[in-house]
């Protein structure tokens, strides 16, 4: 069954409220496209959950979409931080929970498996832990293990509504594979009630069943699938393009002021209608072309 | 021969670690010790990156953990629940090799925020894998600067558990392993085997005493003979500049 879908008909699925996992991290694999969409139709009240935020997860918190934040942290690698989550953090207008890299993957990793909770060596003894104590105290427990008769601290599994992916390939039933690491996208994807795929090419389903062990995402846990290239410029897609330093670079600039970013969303966002139009900004094909990865280093 | 501040941090750290080492590395100054290290004395060291990649081998310095500049030719390819998951919460990682923003006399690291927690203050990155690596790795070892302001009595944000109270406080909490060395770009130190306070190891050349405790909002236990840092070979200063970070990406432009 095909679930090819529209970008804007995918995102009008996620009601505002929603608690959404996003795939990307730093510059790499970020849903810009999504993003773009997501502060077009004016989704609001969002609740993100990933592992280590990215320029993603930044644009959609300095546009107000996001209420809270559930992660491990984050930042633009060396072109920057995250300067809208650090904000909201610093003033109090986002609600976020700061937890490490494994324990929000044991919380999706929970999640995936339909387990009510899941114990953690991590946290315990730190200042992350007593913060999170204070601010998402209900997700925090301990238990005694019954074998041994230690103490664990567990956490309760993360069940986002949706997962929305970026991947190099899929089928039209969501049948994917990313290549390159994973970080905590398969984990999201089975913890979460459905997926959205975001993938530069769509193939035959006869073209995953070639090599199947390279699927990442059963097309069974997709709701829909989009077809879109260089739907995470100007982060990087593995084997498909590189960053792109200069746009990241504008943006970083963007980060600076409140007139800066209006601009910003302005331009890239509201003054284009859809993500052709956003490719045309950048400089479209003439400048994309340049981005495209080597096909031995993959960057 | 003349080097850096940065690079004999680089080699210290590389020194550090053995042949046939599991080894978890941040980005920066930790990456250039281990490839320095896997280059020279430990060919047989395996470094994990958090994200999912183990072993590359880059031939382009990157932006960061992202950028797939540095998953060059990695043996794996995969996930924070396999690398930090099934090697380091198993208990497969022998050393953790982390940078951070503040550190305690107990090790105690900071990679979150500075200032004060409950009120003015600044967040910066958040810790990622930090805290994980600390609590999980047989033992950790800190690179950073030295200045008063980041080596401090109390620190604004634990991130990263290091020996909480000293004594055997850590222990008490169910953690394992801990800090071992602390490098900075004046001095090496460890930790007191029974009160786990900070302790001078030894002292980078052209830096005297009162050099490393004026950059420190406390004071370390100071043994009767402090040896020397041994300086760089020319061999792993050739490696630094002209393999691992020709760009000088990690170890900086300007100082000397």
């Amino acid at each position: 069954m095909t679930k090819r879908t529209s970008l804007s008909e995918a995102v009008a699925s996620i009601p505002s409220g929603s608690h959404i996992a996003l795939s990307g991290f730093a510059i790499a694999r970020c849903t810009m496209a999504f993003t773009h969409e997501v502060i077009r139709q004016g989704i609001l009240g969002l609740t993100v959950s990933q592992c280590l935020g990215g320029m993603d997860t930044d644009m959609l918190v300095g546009a107000g979409a996001v209420d809270r934040l559930i992660y491990g942290g984050g930042s633009l690698d060396r072109f920057g931080r995250l300067a809208f989550v650090n904000a909201g953090i610093e003033n109090s207008s986002l609600k976020a929970e700061l937890y490490s890299s494994l324990s929000i993957t044991f919380r999706f990793l929970a999640g995936s498996l339909g387990l009510p909770f899941i114990p953690i060596r991590s946290l315990v003894g730190s200042d992350v832990l007593a913060q999170l104590e204070n601010r998402a105290g209900s997700d925090i427990a301990y238990v005694t293990d019954p074998f041994s008769g230690d103490r664990w601290l567990t956490l309760k599994p993360l069940v986002p509504d949706v997962a929305i992916v970026q991947v190099q390939t899929a089928d039209e039933e969501g049948n994917s594979v990313i290549l390159g690491p994973k970080w905590d996208n398969a984990e999201q994807v089975r913890a979460a009630r459905r997926t959205i795929v975001i993938a530069e090419h769509i193939v035959p389903g006869n073209v995953i069943r070639r090599q199947p062990e390279l699927c990442v995402i059963p097309g069974l846990m997709v709701s829909h699938v989009v077809d879109l290239p260089f739907a995470a410029h100007p982060t990087c897609m593995y084997h498909e393009y590189d960053y792109d330093a200069d746009e990241i670079k504008k943006y970083v600039e963007a980060q600076k002021a409140p007139q800066k970013f209006r601009d910003y969303l302005d331009k890239y966002v509201y003054g284009v209608k859809d993500h052709w139009g956003y490719l045309d900004r950048v400089g479209g094909l003439r400048r994309l072309r340049t981005l495209r990865a080597d096909p031995i280093l993959g960057y | 021969m003349d080097f850096t501040p940065s690079e004999l941090m680089a080699v210290s750290g590389a020194r550090e670690l053995e042949d046939t080492q599991v080894v978890a590395v941040g980005l920066g100054l930790p990456v250039v010790a281990a490839f320095l290290a896997q280059k020279t004395h430990a060919p047989n060291m395996t470094i994990l990156f958090e994200i999912g990649v183990i072993d590359p081998e880059p031939i382009e310095t990157g932006v960061g953990l992202a950028d797939p500049r540095v998953w060059n030719r990695a043996t794996v390819l995969s996930s924070f629940t396999d690398i930090l998951g099934s090697v380091l919460h198993r208990g497969r990682v022998d050393v953790g090799f982390l940078g951070g923003l503040e550190v305690d006399q107990y090790g105690n690291l900071n990679a979150t925020l500075v200032g004060n927690p409950n009120g003015k203050f600044r967040h910066i990155n958040g810790g990622g894998g930090a805290n994980d690596i600390a609590s999980s790795a047989q033992k950790t070892i800190y690179i950073m600067r030295q200045e008063e302001r980041k080596f401090r009595e109390t620190i604004s944000f634990i991130t990263s558990p290091g020996y909480l109270k000293g004594g055997n406080s850590r222990r008490k909490v169910g953690l394992p392993g801990g800090p071992s060395r602390v490098i900075t770009d004046k001095a090496i130190f460890g930790f007191d085997p029974e009160t786990k306070k900070m302790m001078l190891i030894s002292i980078h050349p052209g830096n005297r005493l009162e050099d490393v405790l004026s950059t420190m909002g406390f004071r370390p236990i100071i043994p009767q003979h402090i040896p020397v840092t041994e300086p760089p070979t020319a061999k792993q200063l050739r490696l630094i500049r002209e393999e691992i970070d020709p760009e000088r990406m990690y170890m900086g432009g300007q100082e000397k």
